[in-house]
């Protein structure tokens, strides 16, 4: 199973990348593959490719600041939650996508 | 629409656009602020330097000011209704800072273009083979004829008044008159450390740098807080951590040295309830403290990091140990000695349920 994810903050320096991991790691307990765009201070970095968004069962976007070019993902699934809810639950997060997608 | 939903169509757009402002002020502000100080210290003329060398560099910093009120109402349209809504915020922002409306006018331009391309977008319905006549003429003439003439001719000078009352009101406030705001904005930074309140804290200092740098003094400080104290707290008070907080302590007081509020979260999500107040109280204190000694700070960024483009050098750093003391001191009185807990086994069965709806886009 694969989850993609778009992180991002206003000033770009911790949070993005905070809750970046903190989903990372939730995935790997849980044994599903995440990947994570961040949008932070120095622009887009690890960015999602046409492939990552077409694999993926859904996506989670934060919602601390807009995301940009979300209409990529237009006939995903879509969970949105800030960052903060993000890292303080990754993984109930990530094991209800995974058994809601199994 | 409920009061998260409105929350959400301020603060998103908002935090958006201060983001995309940052590295102008920051640019902007240090550059022209060096340009000022280096013209004391050399020429011994604390003032606007106009040629030369530093002329230049001063020029350089009057660009990054000049574009930040600009970039922030366009970056608020921006995170709105996206590209259609860039220019008119950018221009409404742009007469916004002429007219001396400054960032609130600069914002109030941002999401009068975003909305009004949004109704744009939702009222005109061309045939397929006419689109491009609204994104290439329609939506920047009429957004930008909304936005600037609102600017212009309606909201703009009143705003400007207004500004003109707070920035004079702000400006006069001397010695403990300063303490109320101080406490406020301290508390705010320091309450969800990085989160939305300290973010309008920010804010608020950030947008006047240029004119009131002492309020960036102060919150500049109370940004630093947290982590400092927290990690002194952790050196100090070994007993009352356990021994990854421990470990994490020289980090928190790295990353409180650069600025970065966030480095003192970890802390509060294992304690909430006695971390939180210490953190309110610590930036509070440090906020103060800032306000009372009269630190001005150029930068419109925290911690002991911005130090070269701080007046009042010494009050500043004594402004942040304050504050970090207060933290360490409450630690010591509100947190109970750590006890080791056994080996824990995460489970993964036992992962406690979260309420939350797939959305389909």
């Amino acid at each position: 199973m694969k989850v993609i994810a778009v992180t991002a903050c206003p000033s770009g320096v911790a949070h993005t990348y905070m809750s970046a991991e903190a989903l990372q790691v939730a995935g790997e307990k849980l044994g599903i593959d995440v990947k994570v765009e961040t949008q932070g201070a120095a622009g887009i970095e690890n960015k999602l490719t046409e492939e990552d968004i077409k694999e993926a069962v859904c996506v989670v976007l934060s919602t601390d600041t807009s995301i940009r070019e979300e209409s990529r993902f237009k006939g995903k699934k879509v969970v949105r939650m800030s960052t903060s809810k993000i890292m303080s639950s990754a993984l109930p997060l990530m094991k209800k996508i995974q058994t809601t997608f199994s | 629409m409920n009061g998260k939903k409105i929350k959400d169509a301020i603060m998103g757009p908002l935090m958006s656009g201060t983001s995309w402002m940052i590295p102008f002020v920051v640019a902007g502000g240090i550059y022209f602020s060096l340009s000022v100080m280096l013209n004391g210290t050399l020429f011994g003329t604390p003032a606007q330097p106009t040629e030369g060398f530093l002329g230049q560099l001063n020029q350089i910093g009057s660009a990054g000011l000049a574009l930040f009120i600009p970039i922030l109402g366009g970056y608020i349209g921006y995170a709105i209704e996206d590209k259609a809504a860039l220019a008119p915020g950018m221009i409404g922002a742009y007469l916004a800072r002429e007219i001396g409306a400054g960032f609130i006018g600069g914002i109030a331009a941002g999401f009068i273009a975003g909305y009004t391309i949004r109704f744009l977008r939702k009222t005109i319905k061309l045939p397929p083979a006419y689109r491009t006549l609204l994104s290439i003429f329609i939506y920047p003439l009429i957004g930008t004829l909304v936005s600037g003439g609102a600017m212009v001719f309606l909201i703009g000078q009143p705003i400007a008044t207004l500004m003109e009352m707070m920035t004079n009101g702000l400006n006069s406030l001397s010695g403990a008159a300063k303490v109320p705001l101080g406490l406020l904005l301290g508390s705010m930074v320091g309450v969800d450390m990085g989160g939305p309140i300290n973010k309008v804290a920010y804010t608020f200092a950030q947008t006047q740098v240029d004119t009131l740098p002492y309020l960036m003094g102060g919150v500049g400080i109370a940004g630093a807080v947290p982590p400092l104290g927290i990690g002194l707290a952790t050196i100090l008070f070994k007993k009352k951590f356990s021994p990854e907080e421990r470990d994490q302590g020289i980090a928190a007081i790295i990353m409180g040295c650069m600025g970065i509020t966030e480095g003192a979260i970890p802390y509060a999500t294992a304690d909430p309830l006695r971390v939180i107040p210490a953190y309110v109280a610590g930036s509070a204190a440090g906020c103060v403290s800032g306000f009372l000694f009269g630190c001005l700070n150029h930068a419109p960024w925290g911690g002991l990091i911005v130090l070269p483009v701080v007046d009042n050098r010494l009050g500043y750093v004594a402004g942040a140990l304050i504050g970090a003391i207060v933290v360490a001191v409450l630690m010591r009185i509100l947190k109970p000695d750590y006890v080791p807990k056994g080996p824990k086994e995460e489970n993964l069965d036992e992962i406690e349920e979260l309420d939350f709806d797939f959305e389909e886009l």
